[in-house]
Parts: structure tokens; C-alpha cells; sequence
């Protein structure tokens, strides 16, 4: 007990030990002498030879398919967890957590609203390949290949079972701040994914204060309860929960058939392994039935309520909008509300424009918030609306199965089902025929 | 790994296992230590830097006073160079123990995960249960879990949603951050009115007062701290500055009743311990007089502290210019211009490059532009004058009055034309700018010229007047100077020629004023004497105030504000009753 003690304490200040290496600035002022010293022109590093993003590319789609071989065919966690090592190390400290899938959403939406802004090619493929491989092997990206999910992985010491019930609930954060990037990025204010993407400081070894705490304080949480972000964060994670359900080969536990040994009923740290069902009584399939009626009027008010809502929502959401936030700094500089000056303002003064032209074109872009935030209102009362009537459904099963949805495809509970163990020694016995 | 785990013989897992927990608590050891350099290091840059940078401040403070003292400028490279060493050499510490960190980290990750697997469980499953009623209840737990989610989420949008929001329609309406030429023209926006004129474009004020009956006299306030600048009215609200040795006071009265709305504090930057402030008992700490843009105040003081208040008191900024080094004390009026808040900060004998010009950012206070004048200490004010529809910065100064352009602080022109230790401001009527040689004479330069315009653009000179103190009054016929014993002379605008002079025989410090056709010269005694504005002196009444006076009062709409040696009073007529 001690040992783990200890071993736990030491380790919050190992990873909360390179935050505070990385958060300092270390900008100063250029020297005030007039000793005729000339500054070097300040030189902007050229941006990245585009060959090397076709090679990621190339590595991301040979990672995939990989990872499909590796979790449908070859069921190996040794290889698997190689190739989580690798996705760590290449997509994660090599290209330092850019370019990925997940924050690729806010291109994608960017270039659907934005005519004047150009997706790069290899974003678009990024965000549209782990969706194509999820159609058909489940999700193999989640697995092996996202660094998010690596890191996570890594750190994966004590697991801890997460109730079910917590677990819906939480996943309701992933959809509100999924709705939230399509809205900042739509409207041009933030590719938030991005900003506070909790490990890419870890990848660059370098970030903000906060997100470094963030960052860390969901490590630490992950030391516990498998993947934290993907599972109730992961905006990407939505989309793919949605493919994964239509995925035309899905992860088994077993090779062949289940025996029901409830060998594998603790075996996924996701919480992702689903027992069969059995008949309800009854009576309850009449107070189901009348709920789930309940459900299905609910969701128009749920709908209309959460539009109504974020409608409301269209100041405190249009703060992400750099021009809005420039101009309510200024506004209360200008009414005294606030005491001096920031960059930010001081830019603006230095342009000459009237601060009259940026209250308007803020309140142009307040409005744009309304339309948005009652979209994203509406879209999360849906989201509600749907798991509470997904949650009044009786589902059946007769085995034990990966969840559809939520299964990462890690290949974890592989080893724990005495079939796949059959399997190996057949193919064992195979080996020496030969 | 994990496949072949159970082909270990137990002896190999025992020693493995034992192995795998050592390599995690080496490496957690080791993470200790790299956490504990970091945060040493860490606290030693939050410690020793803001200390030695505090003193490089310092330093800096003082160099601005002793420019040439090479030592201090050595020692200050040395500090400098050092601070940067230091902080370099930190950074690449991090950098360095940060590496050394994540190695650690990686090795107390594979320690505790090999530890894991080799003491791990085989699955032991639990007690058969009744599946379907732990599903019924956990479906039921979900439900009300999302429902606790939504309520979670609606609640944090309700204080995104309270937090308030800028109105920005309404905001579209006020306006820019500073008041227009137009509304400018109709207040008192700093010393001797728009322009630095001394000219009222109310016809309406008043001509009859006594303070001793306080017939006349709508309210009269006491001002706590003393000072010699005059009122600046905006609308309702009438700015005055006081201090002494210990503080420094900017005040805002009601223009209803008198009533102290305000008092604003100007905290004194620290002196360098050499510092001296010899300051004449006539100058005092606040012989400047403030100036607004018409939405925030700006004052100055002798000891070279400036502030910005808005309307309700609130400090804005401040910033000390450093001590100036003033034979007299510092009694230079601020002007403002758009956003911008003009200072005439000349010092010494201006062969020291100490006189500069600064124009701050009205709402930082941060430095737009800033130039050096090799001008030595003055007492002039300077104008902001519109000249063919461009607008001038006048400054006048020993020996040499220099035009720029207000936006930027290019100089447009320059003209000798007065020397010795100047306090009249120019001003700018019939088309000239003109300008006053103590004890000498009265100049008219047309302000078309660039470069040095002595040669070319000074039209007449008239060497029979030249006020020590008072600033001139013009309309486009004539000018009026004002000597302090009291001798009161009257010239054409266009030619310089003297019209009249007559002695008032008071002392005067306040400078002349015109509203409409009546001069109204207020002297030292608090006596007002108003005369018609002709070639003729032509006195219409005299009203005593009864306290002593040495600002220049302001005249707007139907009301006089003069601030006597104690007290601001408010000259006019009662409001009718009605909302304010």
C-alpha cells in the first residue's frame, strides 16, 4: 500500500514536473542602448517541405491499414500495442501531435462555410480516412493510431471500472464541445480542438500553464480510467461512435463463438464490453413503452428549448470571435469600465479605424452567434433527446460483445477468451505440420 | 508480452517483477529529482529576476537624469548583460531537465506497466447475478445521470449568460474615444479654453457679480489642495489639480451645485535618492492646468507625474516623465489632440537633449511619438491651431517658436523669435501666430512656411510691450497683452501697431479673455475688469470677488469659473428647475 503510495505521489510530480519547466516566457525586451547595434532581421522559419506531408500521409494510411490487419486478422495486442508505440512516437513527438484527424473537423467545417478558405489535401484526407476505416474494420484508428489516445494509453496503470450510468452522462461533454468547434470554426472565431488540445504540450514539450494542468490533470486521471479524453471529450470520437456502428466488420472478443464464461466481463478498461440480455419482466415493458412515448414527444421541446437557449447564448459565444472580444476590450477601455490597455486594443488603435466601424461589424458577427448557438442549442437537445430514448430501449443480445459504438478496437479482451486461446494452440499444433 | 506471459515459469515473474517495480521507482526517483531542479529553478527566476530588474529600473530612472554619467551607464550594460545571461542559461536548464524528466517518465512508465502485467490477476469473475434488473436499473441511473448532465450544462450557460454583454448598438452611437473640434469648441477643454485662445463662443456670460454680497455668485467651493491652474469645464463638470509636497489631487466638481464629485489620487513615482525639486512658492506642485478630451481628464504636476481619470474619478494610468529639471518648477499646461494628450516637457538649458515633446495615448498612456527639442526650460503652453484646414502644433520656447504636425511629431516649421525665460503662450488670431519675447515684444509669424521660417514668415515684430507672465487675447482686428503691473496694451492684428495702452495699475497673473465684444481681465485682488473689445480702452464695470486670484477663469454658457486662492467659484445664473 505504501509502495503504491508512494509510487502515485511521485509519479503527479513527474508529469506535473514538465509543466513547470515549459511554462515560463522567456521573452525580454531587445537592449534600450543607442550603440548603434543593429537587431538581425527577424526571420520567419520556412514552413515544412509539403513532401514530408504526403510521407505522413502515406504512414497514416499504412498505420490504418496496419492496425485493421493487426486487430481483425493477426488479434495481437503485442503487435497492436507496437504499433501504438510507433503512432505515439511518430504522429505524437515526431510531428508533435499536428496534423490529426480531430482537430482536422475544424478545416473541414471551415472550408464548407468559408468559400475564401482552401482545406489542405492532407487535412482532408486525415479527417476522411479513420472515417472510411471505421465503415468497415470499426475503430481501428482509435486503437493504434491516434496519439491522443497513445498517450492515454501509456500512462493506463491501475484501470478502473466507470458505472454505465456515468458513463452517458459524460459523454454528453464530447457532443456539446464537438457542436462548439463546428460553431467557432464555422463563424471563423477559434479552431478550439486545437487550442486546448491537452496533449499536444506534452508532444512539443512546450504549452500553456493551463492547458499543461489540463493536460496533465487528464494523465492522471487516465492512470485510472482508461482513455478520459477519447471517451468523454473526443469530439472525433462522435463521429466515429456513429460510423463505428455501421462498420461492416466489427471487433469480437471471440474468434469463433461465445461460450458465456464471463471470462472477458471486466477485461475492457473502457468500459466498452457489453453483457447479453435477458427478458425484461412484464410489467416493465409497459412503463418502457409509455416512456419511451414520453422520449419521443420530449424531443421536439428538448430541441426547440436547447435553440431557444443557445440563441440566447449569442454574447457570451461570440466572445471566442477575436473581433468581438478586440471589441468589447476597447469598448470598456473607452467607458473607463477597465483600467489601461492591451496589445490587443493598442493593435487596433494603431490601425486608425473608428472604434464605431468594430462595434458594428461585432454586433454583425453577434448576430451570425445567434443563428449558430441556436443550431448548437437545437443539435444538443437532439443529442439528449437521443440517448435518453436510446436509453428506453430494450437491446438484445445473446453474447458477450464489444460495444458498437464505443469499442476502441485495442485488442485488450483478446486474450481473455478461452476461444482465442483454442485458436492459438490450433494454430500452434499448425506451425510444426508445416 | 502480454501473449506469452503465462509461459513464464513463476521464478523468472517473481525476479521480473521485481526487476520492472525497481526500474519504475528509479525512474520515479529520478523524476523527483528533475521535478525538484525545476522548481528550484523555477523559484529562483521568480525571485532573483523581478529583483534585479527592479534595480535596472531604478537605474534606468536615474540615467534620464544624469545622462552623461558614463559609470552608471557601464554599470547598467553590466546588469543588463547579466539578467539576459541569467535568464538564457535558465531556459536552457528547463530545456535540458525537461528532456532528462520525460526519460524519466518513460522509464517509470514501462517499469509500472511490465509490473502490471507480471502481477496480474487472471479474470475471476463475480457471483452470478440477475443481468436483467441490473440492466432495468442501470438504464434508469443513465437516464437521470443525463438529465443531471443537461441540468450542468444549462446551468453553466446561465452564468456565461449573466457574466453581461457590451451592447454594441448603443455602443455604435457614442462615438469616438474623443470628443470632435465642434464639441470641443463649445467647453473649456483646457488652459484658456479651446485653442489655449482664451476666447468664449458664448455670448451670454455674465457681468455682474460681488462677492462680498454673493450677488452674482452661484456657488462657491473649497478646493483641497492648492494649486495656480485654471478651470477646464465639460459640460457639468468642472477639473481642477492641487498638491503639495506629499500629494498630488486631480478633482472634479458638479457644475449644478459645487458640489466634490470627485478626487482622484496621483500617486508620485519613487524619486531618485539625489533628487531635488526647487520649485518657486508662485509655481507650486500644480501650475499646470489639466485638459480633457472630453471623455477622460489629464493632469500633470511639477514632479513630472501624469494621470488619466474618466468622467467618475477612475484612474486610467499613470506615468512619471522624470523629475524635470526646471529653474522655476514645471508650469506647462497639457493640450490634447484627437486621442492624443500633448506635453511640453522642456528642461535645462537644452544643450543636454533632456527637452522633449511626448504625445500619450489618451486611453494607455503609452508613448505615440516623442521628440527630443533642443530647447532649454520654458513656461509656455502649447496649441493645437487649425491652419488651412491642417492642423499645428505650436510650442514656443527659447529661442524658438517650432510647429509640428500633431499626429505624428514631424516639425513643420521653426521661428526665432523670443528669448528669455517665456510664459505667454501663443496663440493664433487673424491669421497669425503670435508670440511674446518677455520684456521685448509681441510677434506675428503666418504659419505657412517650412523649415526656418525666421527670415521669411515673421510679418511684423512690435517692440513697445512684452509680457512676463500673461498669455495674449486677439480677435482678428486686434490683440490685447496684459503685463503683470498691470499695463494693459492693445495692437492690430495684421500690422503690429500699437492702438492703445492704459494702466490698470494691479498686479496680473490671470491672462486676458474675450467673450463677444467685452474683455474681461481678472487681477490679482480677484477684481474682474471688463472693458469693450475696440482700439479704444473702454472699461464697463468692475466686479470683486473679494479672494485673491491667479488662474485664468473659463467662460461657458452663461457661466464664469474662477478658481481664487482657496476656492472655485461658479459665476451665473441659477438653472430653472427642471431635470439637470
Amino acid at each position: 500500500m505504501m509502495l503504491r503510495f508512494l509510487r502515485f505521489t511521485v509519479f503527479v510530480f513527474a508529469l506535473l514536473a514538465p509543466s513547470l519547466a515549459v511554462c515560463q516566457e522567456y521573452r525580454f525586451p531587445p537592449p534600450d542602448f543607442e550603440s548603434g547595434y543593429e537587431l538581425p532581421e527577424t526571420v520567419v522559419p520556412p514552413p515544412r517541405d509539403s513532401a514530408y506531408e504526403y510521407v505522413d500521409t502515406a504512414v497514416f494510411l499504412l498505420a490504418l491499414i496496419l492496425a485493421s490487419y493487426l486487430i481483425h486478422k493477426k488479434r495481437s495486442r503485442r503487435a497492436i500495442y507496437a504499433l501504438v508505440i510507433f503512432s505515439l512516437l511518430y504522429f505524437g513527438f515526431w510531428r508533435r501531435g499536428c496534423i490529426c484527424p480531430i482537430g482536422a473537423i475544424q478545416n473541414v467545417t471551415l472550408t464548407i462555410f468559408d468559400s475564401s478558405y482552401a482545406i489542405p489535401i492532407t487535412a482532408a484526407i486525415f479527417f476522411v480516412l479513420p472515417l472510411v476505416f471505421t465503415l468497415f474494420f470499426g475503430r481501428t484508428f482509435c486503437g493504434a493510431v491516434c496519439p491522443l489516445g497513445m498517450i492515454q494509453d501509456v500512462v493506463l496503470v491501475r484501470p478502473v471500472k466507470v458505472p454505465l450510468w456515468l458513463e452517458s452522462a459524460l459523454r454528453v461533454l464530447a457532443y456539446a464541445y464537438l457542436g462548439a468547434a463546428v460553431l467557432f470554426a464555422a463563424t471563423g472565431s477559434a479552431f478550439i480542438i486545437c487550442r486546448y488540445d491537452p496533449f499536444v504540450a506534452f508532444f512539443r514539450l512546450s504549452g500553456n500553464w493551463n492547458l499543461l494542468v489540463f493536460g496533465t490533470s487528464l494523465l492522471l486521471i487516465g492512470v485510472f480510467v482508461g482513455r478520459p479524453y477519447c471517451r468523454f471529450l473526443c469530439p472525433y470520437g462522435v463521429l466515429l461512435r456513429q460510423f463505428s456502428r455501421l462498420a461492416k466488420w466489427r471487433v469480437t472478443i471471440t474468434p469463433t463463438e461465445c461460450v458465456k464464461c464471463r471470462l472477458c466481463e471486466d477485461a475492457c478498461p473502457f468500459g466498452a464490453i457489453r453483457e447479453p440480455t435477458e427478458d425484461w419482466p412484464t410489467g416493465q415493458y409497459r412503463i418502457a413503452k409509455k416512456r419511451l412515448a414520453l422520449f419521443l414527444v420530449l424531443l421536439p421541446v428538448l430541441v426547440a428549448g436547447g435553440a431557444w437557449g443557445g440563441h440566447k447564448l449569442k454574447a457570451p459565444l461570440a466572445r471566442m470571435h477575436p473581433t468581438v472580444r478586440t471589441a468589447e476590450r476597447v469598448y470598456l477601455e473607452e467607458t473607463g469600465q477597465i483600467e489601461g490597455t492591451d496589445d490587443v486594443s493598442d493593435a487596433f488603435r494603431a490601425t486608425g479605424r473608428a472604434s464605431g466601424d468594430l462595434y458594428r461589424e461585432a454586433s454583425m458577427l453577434r448576430d451570425r452567434f445567434a443563428l449558430g448557438g441556436a443550431l448548437l442549442g437545437g443539435f444538443l437537445g437532439f443529442v439528449v433527446a437521443g440517448k435518453l430514448i436510446a436509453l428506453s430501449v430494450r437491446r438484445r443480445r445473446s453474447d458477450y460483445e464489444p460495444d458498437s459504438a464505443g469499442c476502441l478496437a485495442c485488442g485488450r479482451c483478446y486474450r481473455y477468451c478461452p476461444k482465442e486461446h483454442e485458436r492459438l494452440n490450433q494454430k500452434k499444433e499448425r506451425v510444426p505440420a508445416h | 508480452m502480454t501473449e506469452t506471459m503465462e509461459q513464464i515459469p513463476e521464478r523468472d515473474k517473481g525476479v521480473g517483477c521485481q526487476t520492472a517495480r525497481k526500474t519504475a521507482i528509479v525512474g520515479a526517483v529520478f523524476a523527483g529529482v528533475f521535478t525538484a531542479l525545476l522548481v528550484a529553478n523555477l523559484i529562483g527566476s521568480a525571485v532573483l529576476g523581478p529583483a534585479r530588474e527592479l534595480k535596472l529600473d531604478a537605474m534606468k530612472l536615474r540615467v534620464q537624469k544624469e545622462p552623461d554619467n558614463k559609470e552608471l551607464l557601464a554599470e547598467i550594460r553590466q546588469l543588463d548583460l547579466k539578467i539576459r545571461r541569467d535568464r538564457l542559461w535558465r531556459w536552457e536548464f528547463d530545456r535540458k531537465a525537461a528532456y532528462m524528466l520525460l526519460g524519466s517518465v518513460v522509464v517509470f512508465l514501462i517499469g509500472a506497466q511490465v509490473t502490471r502485467l507480471l502481477t496480474r490477476e487472471p479474470p475471476r469473475p463475480g457471483p452470478v447475478r440477475d443481468v436483467g434488473e441490473v440492466q432495468i436499473e442501470t438504464a434508469v441511473h443513465a437516464r437521470w445521470a443525463v438529465a443531471g448532465a443537461v441540468v450542468l450544462l444549462a446551468g453553466g450557460a446561465w452564468l456565461l449568460y449573466s457574466r453581461g454583454a457590451v451592447d454594441f448598438v448603443q455602443a455604435q452611437d457614442q462615438g469616438p474615444a474623443y470628443a470632435s473640434m465642434a464639441e470641443m469648441r463649445e467647453q473649456w477643454p483646457r488652459f484658456r479654453g479651446p485653442g489655449g485662445a482664451g476666447v468664449s463662443m458664448y455670448t451670454n456670460i455674465p457681468t455682474r457679480w460681488d462677492g462680498k454680497t454673493g450677488e452674482g455668485i452661484l456657488w462657491k467651493a473649497e478646493v483641497p489642495l492648492a494649486g495656480r491652474n485654471s478651470p477646464v469645464v465639460w459640460k457639468d463638470r468642472i477639473f481642477l489639480t492641487g498638491a503639495d509636497p506629499n500629494a498630488r489631487e486631480v478633482y472634479c466638481f458638479d457644475g449644478f451645485d459645487g458640489r466634490l464629485l470627485w478626487r482622484g489620487d496621483v500617486p508620485t513615482a519613487p524619486l531618485p535618492e539625489d533628487a531635488e525639486l526647487d520649485l518657486m512658492e508662485d509655481t507650486g506642485y500644480a501650475a499646470s492646468t489639466a485638459a480633457t478630451d472630453g471623455r477622460r481628464v489629464y493632469a500633470i504636476f511639477a514632479t513630472g507625474d501624469v494621470a488619466a481619470f474618466d468622467f467618475n474619478g477612475r484612474r486610467l494610468w499613470r506615468k512619471n516623465l522624470g523629475l524635470p529639471d526646471n529653474v522655476y518648477g514645471y508650469a506647462t499646461s497639457l493640450e490634447t489632440y484627437e486621442n492624443l494628450v500633448l506635453i511640453q516637457y522642456d528642461q535645462s538649458d537644452g544643450t543636454d537633449g533632456k527637452s522633449r515633446f511626448y504625445a500619450l495615448d489618451g486611453l494607455s498612456g503609452r508613448t505615440v511619438w516623442d521628440v527630443r527639442r533642443a530647447l532649454p526650460n520654458s513656461w509656455t503652453s502649447p496649441v493645437v491651431v487649425e491652419v488651412e484646414g491642417r492642423h499645428q502644433l505650436v510650442t514656443l520656447s527659447d529661442p524658438c517658436a517650432v510647429a509640428y504636425d500633431p499626429a505624428d511629431g514631424r516639425e513643420l516649421w521653426r521661428a526665432e523669435c523670443a528669448t528669455g525665460d517665456v510664459a505667454a503662450s501663443p496663440i493664433y488670431a487673424g491669421g497669425l501666430i503670435l508670440v511674446i519675447e518677455p520684456y521685448a515684444q509681441l510677434a506675428g509669424i503666418k504659419p505657412d512656411g517650412q523649415g526656418d521660417v525666421t527670415e521669411t514668415h515673421i510679418v511684423w515684430r512690435m517692440e513697445e510691450a512684452g509680457p512676463d507672465i500673461c498669455s495674449p487675447v486677439a480677435n482678428d482686428q486686434y490683440v490685447y497683452l496684459m503685463e503683470s503691473e498691470g499695463l494693459f496694451v492693445c495692437c492690430n492684428v495684421q500690422t503690429g501697431e500699437k492702438l492703445y495702452e492704459h494702466d490698470l495699475r494691479e498686479s496680473f497673473t490671470a491672462s486676458p479673455s474675450m467673450v463677444a465684444d467685452k474683455l474681461y481681465l481678472l487681477d490679482m485682488k480677484g477684481v474682474m475688469h471688463i472693458a469693450e473689445v475696440g482700439p479704444k480702452y473702454k472699461e464697463i464695470t468692475t466686479c470683486a470677488l473679494g479672494e485673491e486670484c491667479f488662474a485664468s477663469p473659463a467662460f461657458v454658457d452663461g457661466r464664469i469659473y474662477i478658481r481664487g486662492d482657496e476656492n472655485l467659484y461658479c459665476i451665473g445664473e441659477a438653472p430653472e428647475a427642471g431635470p439637470r
